[in-house]
């Protein structure tokens, strides 16, 4: 019996030190940290909560930080148009604060609704896609870094990343197909087109970066932008933005799910909080993409440092960068109206692959220019 | 004839001005907004005086002329009687269009105007409003703490005022001229003598000469109340209004 508590204690302490070896260090909350510490069993939790993957991919810029900042977005983006459109927007949920709560609300709301498989459905499909589609949104957030923390650290960590986010659209296609019904199928149409039309500058314009950098390691990157790479390769920045705008569906790109035509498109068939779930999807892609696009041109998370809040600050720099070009990409909407499909090809197939062409070749001469 | 319209002309430059304009105006209208919105309930909007709204109604000051109700052009307006047998407006609303013919046809000021835009009935039949349920000012639960004004003088913005404004509108009496009952188409008389039988002061007389009813009315004692004109059923007596020295129309 002596033994089996003895073996219970060491297991737990060679866990614990698994944990304690990598665990995130935030002056502001060592002494309850340590207090905790002491307690036997609850520092396993504790540690194993500050331990920096799962710290990274569950609380800052992981899943909790994610999910503010898309409540945050939602409310943004609705109140900013409005402001610019003249009128107030959302407003009579928590009217003191100005509708701060409102997407909360919707989201209460789509809880409650009933979820509803129409019959010409594929019901396993139709309701397995909007679940699995949370993988390619999660995973990438274990491989884009925050400075302070990180989950899985190696070198090749933004092509690992580019390669999970470009698969949501697979999923926003699928989900199309398994709904089965005229709206959709135009929708998934049109997000297919769409696919093709902004992988391709994207990707070289992010290659573009890696090669002005000489490195996909974005420790390496952000380390090395004592010039911001906005300044550096403002072309490819500009490939990059417009392809994010058209990634995420932002307005002037929102051509597969243009609610006026086609309602929500690849979505028009969900309800309830399943609807929640894909109606997000792109609200998260952008926010992934809002992170890279912040590590690859904005320096990520360089800024002065705070002592108090230790390995947490430039996790706290990346966020607020994050959203602060997130709402910068939200305000489009308010400028630009709806491309037709055939433009926005044009404009894919064009303009923006010459500009990522245009931005490989200049990256490439800064780089043999700073290499001599 | 037709006329050829040409596609403007696209160049890199002339599109880049057109990107930049439209950003900068929209950066200019988040700075700045021109938002003109009312927030109803807890806001409420200045009105002029002479706004159409409820129509509010005196039973002091009508003289029973029907006025109202003959120039109604939505038919909204019904005469009812009271105890003494004179008669008062009751509009439905159901039918009310808001033209406020009627007030501006009241002589006696006694339908007026007020601000009141926004009261609920239960049903339809609630809405034909009796000339009793008239008197009373309808309920209205005040919200608005604001009063807004919308100034056009240069762009169109709101003049916001920390004040709760007064919906009903004070307007002047116009003196009130008095009408007797005059037996002005005596031709017409078919002699049923209703009229004697419903005046309430006695004021009306008839005589028989011949075979034809003379009518005839004591001007001191007549009150002017219509009862007599309302019931004649061939128009024998009219109410007029009394000229005295001095009155120039």
């Amino acid at each position: 019996m002596a033994d089996t508590a003895s073996l219970v204690s060491i297991l737990l302490d060679r866990i614990l030190s698994i944990f304690v070896d990598e665990m995130i260090n935030i002056p502001l909350i060592n002494p309850i940290v340590e207090r905790l510490m002491e307690i036997p069993f609850v520092n396993v939790i504790v540690a194993f909560i500050l331990w920096k993957p799962i710290f990274h991919v569950l609380i800052l810029p992981g899943l909790l930080g994610m999910t503010l900042a898309l409540l945050f977005i939602i409310y943004f983006e609705r109140k900013i148009t409005a402001r610019v459109q003249w009128r107030v927007g959302p407003k009579e949920v928590s009217r003191r604060t100005g509708g701060v709560i409102q997407a909360l609300a919707d989201g209460m709301r789509y809880l409650f609704q009933e979820v509803i498989v129409h019959r010409d459905a594929n019901a396993f499909y139709f309701l397995q896609f909007p679940l699995i589609s949370f993988l390619p949104v999660l995973l990438p957030l274990m491989f884009i870094p925050a400075g302070g923390t990180y989950g899985i650290k190696t070198i090749y960590t933004i092509p690992a990343a580019l390669a999970l986010i470009s698969l949501i659209p697979v999923f926003i296609v699928a989900m199309g197909w398994a709904s089965n019904s005229k709206f959709a199928y135009i929708g998934s149409v049109r997000e297919a087109f769409m696919y093709f039309a902004y992988e391709i500058p994207f990707l070289l314009a992010v290659v573009a970066m890696i090669v002005l950098y000489q490195t996909p390691d974005p420790f390496e990157i952000v380390a090395k932008q004592w010039i911001l790479g906005a300044v550096m390769n403002p072309i490819a920045f500009l490939a990059f933005f417009i392809t994010v705008l058209i990634a995420t569906s932002r307005l002037p790109f929102d051509i597969p799910e243009a609610d006026q035509e086609v309602a929500f498109g690849p979505y028009v068939e969900y309800s309830g909080i399943i609807f929640g779930l894909v109606m997000m999807l792109p609200y998260e892609k952008l926010y992934l993409l809002s992170m890279l696009s912040v590590i690859l041109f904005f320096g990520g998370w360089n800024g002065p440092e705070i002592a108090i809040l230790g390995d947490l600050a430039p996790v706290i720099y990346l966020y607020i960068k994050t959203i602060l070009f997130m709402c910068v990409v939200s305000l489009a909407r308010s400028i630009y109206a709806r491309y037709r499909l055939d433009q926005s090809l044009r404009l894919g197939w064009g303009v923006v692959l010459s500009l990522s062409m245009i931005a490989l070749f200049i990256s490439a001469g800064w780089a043999a220019w700073l290499r001599l | 004839m037709v006329k050829v319209v040409k596609s403007p002309k696209k160049g890199l430059v002339r599109s880049a001005i057109g990107h930049f304009r439209a950003i900068t105006e929209v950066a200019k209208v988040v700075v700045n907004p021109g938002t003109i919105t009312v927030h109803y309930p807890r806001e409420r909007r200045k009105y002029p005086e002479n706004f159409r709204g409820m129509i509010m109604f005196e039973k002091e000051d009508c003289i029973s002329c029907f006025r109202c109700a003959h120039i109604c052009p939505a038919n909204a307006i019904q005469m009812y009687p009271d105890d003494e047998g004179r008669y008062y407006p009751g509009i439905d609303y159901a039918k009310c269009i808001f033209c406020h013919f009627c007030v501006d046809s009241c002589p006696t000021a006694a339908l007026k105007q007020s601000k009141i835009h926004d009261v609920a009935y239960k049903d339809v039949d609630s809405m034909s409003v009796t000339p009793e349920e008239m008197d009373n000012v309808p309920e209205i639960v005040r919200e608005d703490a604001v009063t807004v004004e919308y100034d056009f003088d240069r762009d169109i913005r709101l003049v916001k005022r920390k004040e709760v404004e007064n919906l009903l509108v004070e307007v002047d009496k116009p003196e009130r001229p008095e009408f007797k009952a005059v037996p002005q188409y005596g031709e017409n008389c078919i002699g049923c003598r209703l009229c004697m039988f419903s005046c309430p002061v006695n004021a009306i007389r008839s005589k028989l000469e011949e075979t034809k009813v003379i009518l005839e009315t004591d001007y001191d004692r007549c009150t002017g109340c219509g009862i007599c004109v309302r019931i004649c059923p061939t128009e024998v007596l009219i109410l007029t209004p009394v000229e005295r020295e001095g009155d120039h129309q």
